[in-house]
């Protein structure tokens, strides 16, 4: 069972947000159509773990660029142009673009990983959250709960509760 | 080829493949010399490259289009004014540089230098993206603009030895390449170790009617080439580009200096 | 100061706004799409395989000058797209709201002029049935590419940024991808269902997403000065005489970034035409952007009168030679109009008049990319054809097949972002909400 009450106003909606988290009912979910500095703080979000992905990604990309060219230049040995087999300036390009490659695929990876997408279910969702509503989400709260829930957030100033499934 | 990375020594090898150029010594650092007091601009080399190597022959219309493919060819420059000149010719091929510029281009390693001081040019290899072509400061590489065919019975006088090449692709001198690989393999079947001086003459220096040209291994001190390259006359077309070329060019020497 | 000429929008109005814009269709923009797909079939594509069944030489290069229209081209192309992601990125971490409304396009610009790029490549090389043997994939050689060479650096960096800017232009669009879905039907409603991973709008999803976007954005940025850098390096790392500058790097990366911009503001003019973005695109935008044109263009006149005076400093005679063909040679006026154009026209926008006026302004911005145009032709046609043996001196003229390739790849473009505008919202729809005040009950 979820609870999706609706508000009309940033304000209402934070701390409707703010009171349900107090009382410990469910899991949450904050859905707003712009992204809310307020809200995040409310979940308690920190610095996203995105980073670590794009950190790891740069450093294996440019370790990787580098270690490519080194590894094609010995098993090819052919020497061009009076250079080195292993000539360092050139390769070092090649592991600036390796570093940046990399670094965006990993920090996607991370996006998917820690945002939970792509998640192509049925999962409680207002599409007017997408345009001018706030919309606080409780889920998996039991009957008594949910009951709690909404009144709260009709306290709150929500304008409309509704039940839905869980997501699964 | 030298691929195996031998792990006890690895860092000796790392070293050895830091080193630029690579090459401590090439087997046979195969050199050219034309003694332009000699070169009449007969172009005897030219036909004769055509003859050896499969050029196309392209066509009056192509050759308007600057699309000859001449692997060899004479430059003519005029000293003075008219009625008082002089004509200087300079034929000009690849100068096989043991830096070359082109070498460096190529994304595909379609040209390389290999253990002979050869600039070499794989036609399988090549794209057309015609950067060494670019980068060249001689400007003797020469692309197939077309896929060119010679019509009966003229097929007939393609080399054996020489690969036809397709559209799209780039061409330059190999100094022969096909007659040092002949010239080598008959020292092997002989048991001789090294190729004999004068054992290899590519068909430009052959055909010379005024012997201007010669052709050897420069790491042979008694080579007949050695010797002529060490003249007084010697020089390096655009020798201050740092291209290191290997082919030698004998000044010509006026009357009136 | 808003941003907004014609009053503040409300959240729901920029929905309706740009969502009709996508999803209203009329007769004009299928006829106009009709036509571009038909220059691009007629213009670019047959020429290019007649040019592919004959041989290279259908184009007018020759022994002497082998490259030509169609390395130039790409040059434009490549700089054309280099203001879009860069700017946004740019803007994005220094957190500018003016951004908002025009980034999308601006990156979609970018995405699409790449790939006519990417497309120009494949047109220059010799065979292009073999270009797969420039990326380091398995092939039937059983050999990699050669990473020592700066067309290597290319292909990496190209590849990067084409990678680089989808993912960047992608990602910024996921939560306007849900908003389609929300209001479509049908198979279009199942297909953003998948563009859009499912989004819900939920804090921590916006969390995640604007912490991976700003990682985009960094990323982005050393990543769009590296690829014109290397651009620039596939004609200074030769040795040819009117390419080796040092210069080169920087006078590619700010030419870019100044072709770019003009670029940004004929697309917009043509959004706002036709696309009834009035009221998102105003005249703050085109004030900040003619600035930023102004700027540029002072800042490539500059490396421009540098390049020149360090080569006539040198007194080689090898690059005053190759000088003295560019500025007096038979492409004298193509250089002197570049000059016009590029360093002279954009002085104009000097005047506040003429920054905040449209139709002037989009007058400037082409005439600046004409002008860019002709840059890198000159670049291209002016100097390998005569290097260093006066003998073997060359001249270039393109032939009719390079005109219409270059003619069809305008129209190339034009197809992919008509076709863009119908299936990505050409304004981001939550980033211009977030310019907007936010709503309050006392409001």
């Amino acid at each position: 069972m979820a609870v999706l009450a609706t508000f009309r106003y940033e304000e209402d909606f934070l701390a409707g947000a703010e009171r349900v988290k107090t009382a410990g009912i469910g899991r949450i979910s904050l859905m707003s159509p712009v992204p809310l500095e307020a809200a995040q703080e409310v979940l308690g979000l920190e610095k996203s773990p995105v980073r670590r992905f794009s950190l790891a990604g740069a450093i294996i990309g440019a370790v990787a660029g580098f270690a490519m060219a080194v590894a094609t230049a010995l098993v090819f040995i052919l020497p061009t142009g009076g250079r080195a087999i292993i000539s360092v300036p050139p390769y070092l390009v090649i592991a600036y673009e390796m570093t940046i490659l990399l670094g965006v695929l990993f920090t996607l990876v991370g996006f998917h990983i820690v945002s939970g997408l792509p998640a192509w279910r049925d999962r409680p969702y207002a599409p007017e959250s997408n345009i001018d509503r706030f919309v606080v989400v409780v889920e998996g709260a039991a009957e008594t709960d949910a009951l709690r829930a909404e009144t709260i957030l009709r306290e709150a100033g929500a304008e409309e509760t509704r039940r839905v499934e869980d997501g699964q | 080829m030298r691929s195996e990375v031998d792990m006890s020594n690895v860092l000796d090898k790392l070293r050895e493949y830091s080193k630029p150029g690579y090459y401590d010594e090439f087997d046979y650092h195969w050199t050219m010399t034309i003694d332009l007091d000699r070169c009449t601009g007969c172009e005897a080399c030219v036909v004769a490259c055509q003859a050896e190597n499969n050029l196309p022959i392209v066509g009056e219309e192509r050759y308007a289009e600057a699309r000859e493919i001449k692997w060899i060819r004479i430059e003519r420059y005029w000293e003075g004014e008219f009625p008082d000149v002089k004509l200087n010719f300079i034929p000009m091929l690849c100068q096989h540089c043991d830096e070359a510029p082109c070498e460096t281009a190529c994304p595909v390693f379609a040209t390389y230098h290999n253990q002979d001081g050869l600039n070499t040019q794989i036609y399988n290899r090549c794209i057309g993206t015609r950067t060494c072509a670019v980068y060249c400061p001689y400007e003797v590489r020469y692309f197939n603009w077309f896929t060119y065919t010679w019509d009966e019975p003229l097929e007939q006088q393609l080399n054996p030895d020489v690969s036809v090449r397709e559209k799209g692709v780039m061409e330059k001198c190999t100094f022969c390449i096909q007659r040092i690989r002949m010239a080598k393999d008959n020292a092997k079947d002989d048991g001789r170790r090294r190729v004999r001086d004068g054992e290899v003459v590519p068909a430009c220096v052959q055909s010379c009617p005024t012997e201007a040209m010669s052709f050897g291994d420069s790491n042979d001190p008694d080579s007949k080439v050695s010797q002529v390259m060490n003249s007084p006359r010697g020089y390096k077309v655009l020798e201050e580009l740092n291209t290191v070329p290997s082919v030698i060019y004998l000044k010509k020497v006026h009357d009136d200096v | 100061m808003t941003m907004f000429d014609h009053g503040q929008p409300t959240y729901a109005e920029v929905n309706r706004d740009v969502l009709s814009s996508m999803l209203e269709t009329g007769p004009r923009y299928w006829m106009l799409l009709g036509t571009t797909m038909t220059i691009a079939g007629v213009c670019f594509f047959m020429p290019w395989i007649y040019q592919l069944i004959v041989g290279v030489g259908a184009a007018g290069m020759n022994r002497n000058a082998l490259w030509g229209t169609y390395l130039s081209n790409f040059i434009f192309w490549i700089g054309l797209s280099h203001s879009g992601t860069l700017l946004s990125a740019v803007l994005h971490i220094t957190n500018s709201q003016w951004r908002k409304s025009i980034y999308r396009s601006a990156e979609a610009m970018t995405l699409f002029s790449l790939m006519t790029a990417a497309l120009f490549v494949m047109v220059h090389v010799g065979r292009l049935w073999f270009v797969h043997w420039s990326f380091p994939i398995p092939n039937p050689m059983g050999l990699w590419p050669n990473f020592r060479s700066p067309l290597m650096f290319d292909v990496m960096a190209i590849t990067t940024y084409l990678t680089a800017s989808s993912i960047f232009i992608y990602m910024g669009s996921v939560p306007d991808f849900a908003a389609v879905r929300d209001v479509s039907t049908g198979i279009r409603r199942r297909l953003y269902t998948v563009f859009s991973f499912g989004w819900r709008g939920t804090a921590r999803e916006w969390h995640t997403l604007g912490a991976a976007y700003m990682f985009f954005a960094v990323f982005v940025i050393p990543l769009a000065v590296s690829v014109h850098s290397i651009v620039s390096w596939d004609f200074a790392l030769s040795i040819v005489p009117g390419l080796h500058h040092t210069i080169f790097a920087p006078y590619f990366v700010c030419g870019a970034i100044y072709s770019g911009t003009a670029g940004i503001v004929t697309v917009m003019y043509m959004l706002r035409k036709f696309m009834n973005f009035e009221r998102y695109i105003g005249e703050k935008h085109l004030d900040y952007l003619g600035k930023l044109l102004l700027v540029l263009s002072m800042l490539w006149t500059y490396i421009n009168i540098l390049e020149l005076f360090t080569t006539w400093y040198s007194g080689t005679s090898f690059e005053m030679e190759a000088l003295d063909f560019r500025m007096f040679g038979f492409y004298a006026p193509l250089y002197w109009e570049m000059i016009l154009f590029c360093a002279f026209v954009p002085l104009l926008m000097l005047f506040r008049k003429i920054r905040l006026s449209w139709n002037k302004m989009l007058v400037v911005s082409i005439l600046i990319n004409i002008g860019m145009l002709t840059e890198r032709f000159i670049i291209v046609a002016t100097s390998q054809p005569r290097k260093f043996l006066p003998d073997a001196f060359g001249f270039y003229f393109p032939s009719w097949i390079e005109f219409s390739i270059t003619f069809g790849s305008f129209a190339i473009f034009t197809t992919l972002f008509l076709i863009f505008i119908k299936w990505v919202p050409a304004v981001s729809i939550y980033e211009v909400k977030e310019t907007l005040k936010p709503l309050r009950r006392d409001a």
